[in-house]
Order: structure tokens, then sequence, then C-alpha cells
């Protein structure tokens, strides 16, 4: 499981939700599945030498928003319960911020709406044709 | 041994100021890093803390109390200049540290020596200065202690070594010690540390977590079609940090609200507005050295 996250600490965007981000991404492609247990904070701090704090933040919430759960004593571990729910909010929180940068940087080298919608509409169909 | 506070700490050396009215609080648990450039006051600072050098005025609390011997006991420090004896050997070392510190554990010391590659029986002097860096933060960290003071912890060492160091911040913390560090290298400072401080010709010049600060600062950069431009409403916004303009082109500087700033560009007629991420070396620049952080500088914000 750590070889699935790595970590930019030199990014502009802050560590703990680098981690959100990948464990998100991770249950959506189904490479961490339900029930499985996540490394231990400190486990994972030291195995992407980072602050402890950091890893704890990520993880409180990862818990929030449904993605895993804490047992008391026995670890972090992907949700079971209701998973197929928190894996799809997971995949499109992730799609979501990635759509989301893609129509700024669009708005700003000045395209307007209908030429994003254009390019948005032409990627849909060529994406979902070729799985046919 | 819970918060250290640090308050309207002054240190002087005859008319020299070494440090100014420096105030930060460090949460017990939490790994602090201290930058700043050469000679900004970091070693006084530490030097104060420790009770070391005697504040000219100002407060430093360790849980709300100021520092006794038994706080000092509690206290692991490695200063950035080597305090080893050049005629005693590693083992030697450890020994003295075994007889002075009841919580000192010779076994972790011994191992964390072996995984610096350090022989017990090489005398001080035959250490290169990384050998004698990394000897030292073994010895402190086998103290056992609540909180460490790490003074340049990785100077000289190789990036094998610096990250085993890191290792052991991160180690330390874990077990709910509380670490306060100061190194040259920001991007070990942005992996380790939770908070903070920016310290800049003895005054504060930053503090916060290295979250919050890279969350909230960011450059706003948007062209404008021609020079003659305005920036009504928005170069007397209290978040704006700094204005940038290079010809057509206008970077803002802002703590909160860059979306906000990039909307109101937007409005005001600027093309290819975007928000940029800073990291902590930005951030660090834009604190002591802005002249260094753009290349375009102006005093005025244009009107």
């Amino acid at each position: 499981m750590p070889a699935v996250l790595t970590v930019d600490p030199r990014s502009g965007v802050p560590i703990y939700l680098q981690v959100i981000e990948q464990v998100k991404r991770s249950v959506a492609l189904g490479i961490l599945q339900a029930g499985e247990q996540l490394p231990t904070v400190k486990q994972l701090a030291l195995d992407l030498t980072i602050n402890p704090n950091t890893v704890a933040k990520a993880y409180r919430e990862l818990e929030r928003d449904g993605v895993i759960e804490t047992a008391a004593g026995r670890g972090s571990f992907v949700r079971t319960n209701g998973s197929v729910e928190s894996m799809k909010a997971a995949a499109s929180d992730v799609a979501r911020d990635a759509f989301e940068s893609v129509v700024r940087e669009a708005k700003s080298i000045g395209l307007n709406a209908d030429d994003i919608r254009n390019l948005t509409n032409a990627a849909i169909d060529r994406w979902f044709q070729e799985r046919q | 041994m819970s918060t250290i506070t640090i308050e309207r700490l002054r240190k002087t050396y005859g008319a020299y100021v070494a440090v100014d009215d420096f105030s930060v609080t460090i949460p017990e648990g939490t790994v602090f890093g201290l930058l700043g450039p050469n000679g900004a006051g970091k070693t006084t600072t530490f030097k104060c803390m420790l009770g070391l050098a005697r504040p000219t005025s100002g407060t430093i609390l360790y849980g709300g109390s100021p520092l006794v011997p038994e706080t000092f006991q509690r206290i692991a420090y490695v200063p950035e200049k080597s305090v080893l004896y050049e005629w005693m050997t590693v083992a030697e070392h450890v020994e003295m540290q075994r007889r002075t510190f009841r919580s000192f554990s010779v076994k972790q010391a011994q191992d964390l020596l072996e995984q610096f590659g350090i022989h017990l029986r090489k005398k001080a002097r035959a250490l290169s200065k990384g050998m004698r860096t990394a000897t030292q933060v073994a010895l402190a960290v086998a103290r056992q202690s609540d909180v460490l003071i790490l003074d340049e912890p990785t100077s000289g060492l190789d990036p094998i070594n610096q990250r085993n160091v890191l290792n052991l911040i991160i180690n330390e913390a874990s077990r709910g010690a509380t670490v306060i560090f100061s190194s040259h290298q920001i991007g070990q400072v942005e992996r380790a540390a939770e908070t903070i401080a920016v310290i800049d010709r003895g005054r504060l010049a930053l503090q916060g977590s290295v979250d919050d600060l890279k969350s909230d600062r960011k450059v706003v950069e948007g062209i404008f079609p021609s020079e003659a431009f305005a920036l009504d409403g928005i170069a007397s916004d209290p978040r704006i940090g700094r204005i940038d303009v290079s010809g057509r082109i206008v970077r803002l500087l802002v703590t909160g609200g860059a979306d906000e700033f990039a909307g109101k560009l937007d409005a005001l007629g600027a093309g290819g507005v975007r928000v940029v991420d800073l990291n902590l070396e930005d951030i660090f620049l834009y604190a002591v050295a802005p002249s260094r952080a753009t290349a375009d500088v102006v005093e005025e914000s244009p009107k």
C-alpha cells in the first residue's frame, strides 16, 4: 500500500491534501479495496518522510468524507459499509478537481464557454465511443 | 512538558540586536521549523530557550513556567557547532551521556550510531563535519527527552543520512516529543515541520502551519491588454502583500481570497488570469528577500 502513495513536499499544494487526493484516487481505481487496512499514521509518515500530524489530519478528513474508518486500537481501513457510494464519491471528487483546473486553464487562455463545451463534448464522444 | 511560549524575546550583545520582539507559541508534540537567513537570530533564540544566553527582555515559558533545572534535564540540544570532545572516542561520549542523563538509552544510541555508520572506537577528532553532526543527533535522540532542539541537524550530511535524521525527527514526534529545528534546506522543513516561523534580522517575519501558509498564500497573475490599467478596488485590499508589475503583467501576492482576486482581475479586463501555488521556499523568499522572489518590483501600486 505505501507504494501507492507518493507526495511532492516541494509542491505548493499542502501535503495533507496530496495524501487525501491520492487515497481517494486509489480507492476510486480499486487499488485500495474495501476493508483494506491503511498504514498507521506513524508508518506512513516514516514511509513518506512527512510530519505525522499531517498524515493524521489527512486520515481525519478521509474519515469525515466516508472514505475510511478507524477502529480504536486496530487502525484505519477503507470503508466496507457503503463503500460503493464512498468510492463513487471519491472518484467524482478527484474528477471534479481535475475538471475544475482544466476549465480554469481554458478560460484563462481565452476560450469562451461555448469553446469549452465543444471541447468537452468532443472529448466525451471520443472516450465513450472507444469503450464500446 | 506542554506548550512552549516565547514572548517578546529580545537579546542584545552590546549595540548589536540579535533578536528583537520575537514571539511564537510551540504546541506540545509538534515539529516546529525555524527558518531564517544566516545571522538572523536562530541560534541566539535557541540559546535563550535553553538558558545558555540570558534574554535582555521577554520571557520563555515551558507549560507556563520559566525554565528550571528539572525542565532543562528534559530538553536535548544539538548545537550548530560540534561540542564533542576531540580527544574522546564516540563510545566514551555515549558513556558520558549515560552517566549524566538517567533517561539515556545506550542501546538506542548504539543502534543510531550504527545506522549512521559511525564507529564507536573513533575519536571525535577523526570524524568529518557531517559525522559529528550525526553523532550529536544520535546522542540527543537517545536521551528520550520531551523536547529536542536541533540547530542545523543535517548540515554536512549526505542525502541518505539527511533522510535518516528527518525520519528520526518524525519518529520523535510520533512518540509525542516536541521537536524544534532549524535548517537552511527548506525542503526538509517542508517535509518534517508542522508549523514554522521565519526570523529575519532578529524579528519575526512570518509564522503559521505549513499547510495553512500554502493554502492561503498564492500569487494571482493577470495580463492586461495595454500597460495603462488600473487596479481599482484591489490595490488597497489588506490581503494583498505585494503588487508586482512588469509591463502588462500584474502579479498579486495574496493571503487568502485567491479565487476572488482572480475574478476581480478578470472583471478589470485582464486575460490569462491564473492562480499560482507557492511552495515554502517561495513563501520564505517573499518574507525575507522579496527582490529575489520576483524579477520586477515596484514600490507603489500602479494607478
